[in-house]
């Protein structure tokens, strides 16, 4: 067996490789592959609370790579769905204390008993980020429909085209508002897509749910009900190939569509 | 809070039917957005950008009559592909002895400048390679020599106030 090792990045923080990371590994899993976690966000470790996993970690990456302890022994098995792991970063530790020869490694050896290994890369452009990359053939770019995000986001498909080990990259927009991109005032996924000329793998709405689920440190994605919940489903059968349409995320048009939604937000309210 | 809610929505509901008629912050976001990876990708300043057009101002004042001020020169992205976009409002064409006697004039400064130190032959050989880069614009060129030209000029000149003002405001920080 030969995984494959996707490394998910961003260059700003804060619009969601993390959530993404959980989400897709998890939904993976769920359809049966054998997934493992890294995450390379040494200092800032934020996986194991979004998966619920923060009070099982005994080794991190930086005790696998000081020879403290196996490979194995440093992977937190998932509470709910065996084939998920999870690597954790050292939080006691900085970016200089795992090397890009040392992921490499640790990803070469992941590959022959897992299906998927996803790396989790710290913001920026730096270090952590040359880290992430080491070990990966295929990237996910995460974005949101903000300048700062897309300028960002530019800069990271920049910096993974010069890579050579890096075959393929595809974009995930995030936390996309429909009703603002609706009002104009938002972009819209076609203005992200032609902005930064690379191939969409998925539109996440944005989901209060998102906030909630992460309160309980389960992943949205078991949530069946939720749009971004089945957003993040169908990135994940994107990736194992399956052809599946975007989720229509648009909101009802024209002013009777408009005051239906009104009249019905007022009602809402006021229960 | 009730009231204030549905006050808040009222309003809203019709401001944003008078949005519609102005330009969208989307808009502004996209074409803000596009001018800045422009800069981000290809490493050209707008001072850069600035000289640029001056030289080619100066080279292409040898074979056209041109309105100087109005020349732009622009990067614009199609697909995957970045462009350079020269727009030149052409006033006449020169006849062919004025054509003659400018490049007449620019060999004669030639001779003179090779017959110049050591040093100065490198700057010579320089514009040499200039010159080169230039004359595959200038092909460009002839290609948008289109009547549109002249209406898109209002719009780069904003587009380079944005560049400039972009520049101050990475000065500031």
């Amino acid at each position: 067996m030969s995984g494959r090792v996707i490394v998910i990045t961003s260059g700003k923080g804060g619009v969601g490789k993390t959530t993404t990371n959980a989400n897709i590994g998890t939904a993976l899993a769920k359809m049966g592959k054998k997934v493992v976690m890294i995450d390379t966000d040494l200092g800032l470790r934020n996986l194991d609370l979004l998966l619920g996993l923060e009070n099982r970690i005994v080794y991190t990456i930086v005790d696998v790579v000081e020879e403290r302890c196996k490979l194995k022994q440093a992977l937190v098995k998932d509470k709910k769905n065996p084939n998920l792991c999870l690597l954790a970063a050292a939080q006691t530790r900085d970016k200089t204390a795992v090397t890009e020869e040392q992921l490499k490694e640790i990803c070469e050896k992941l590959q022959k008993d897992f299906d998927f290994i996803l790396v989790d890369c710290p913001a920026g452009i730096e270090q952590g980020f040359q880290n992430a990359v080491a070990g990966a053939s295929e990237a996910i770019v995460v974005t949101t429909p903000e300048m700062s995000a897309v300028r960002d986001a530019d800069r990271i498909i920049g910096l993974l085209e010069a890579k050579e080990e890096i075959k393929s990259y595809k974009l995930l927009l995030n936390r996309y508002r429909p009703n603002m991109v609706n009002a104009n005032d938002m972009m819209s996924v076609d203005d992200v897509v032609e902005i930064l000329s690379a191939e969409l793998i998925g539109i996440i709405p944005e989901d209060t749910g998102i906030i909630t689920s992460t309160n309980k440190g389960e992943p949205i994605v078991n949530d069946e009900k939720s749009l971004a919940g089945q957003a993040y489903n169908n990135v994940a059968r994107r990736i194992i190939g399956e052809d599946v349409p975007f989720l229509n995320l648009e909101e009802p048009k024209g002013m009777v569509a408009k005051m239906k939604k009104f009249f019905s937000n007022l009602i809402g309210k006021e229960k | 809070m009730i009231l204030q809610n549905l006050y808040n929505k009222v309003i809203g509901f019709f401001r944003q039917t008078d949005a519609e008629q102005q330009e969208s912050t989307k808009d502004t976001a996209c074409n803000r957005l596009r001018v800045v990876l422009m800069q981000d990708r290809t490493n050209l300043t707008p001072e850069l950008m600035e000289r640029m057009r001056r030289e080619m101002v100066e080279l292409l004042s040898k074979y056209v009559e041109m309105d100087k001020d109005a020349l732009e020169l622009n990067l614009e992205q199609d697909g995957e592909q970045v462009a350079l976009m020269l727009s030149i409002p052409v006033i006449r064409a020169k006849d062919e002895e004025e054509i003659k006697a400018a490049l007449a004039k620019e060999d004669e400064e030639k001779a003179k400048s090779e017959e110049a130190s050591e040093a100065e032959e490198d700057i010579n050989d320089d514009d040499n390679e200039k010159d080169e880069e230039d004359s595959e614009k200038y092909e460009d060129d002839e290609e948008s020599e289109d009547g549109d030209d002249i209406e898109e000029d209002d719009e780069s000149e904003d587009a380079e106030e944005d560049f400039k003002e972009s520049k101050k405001d990475t000065e500031d920080k």
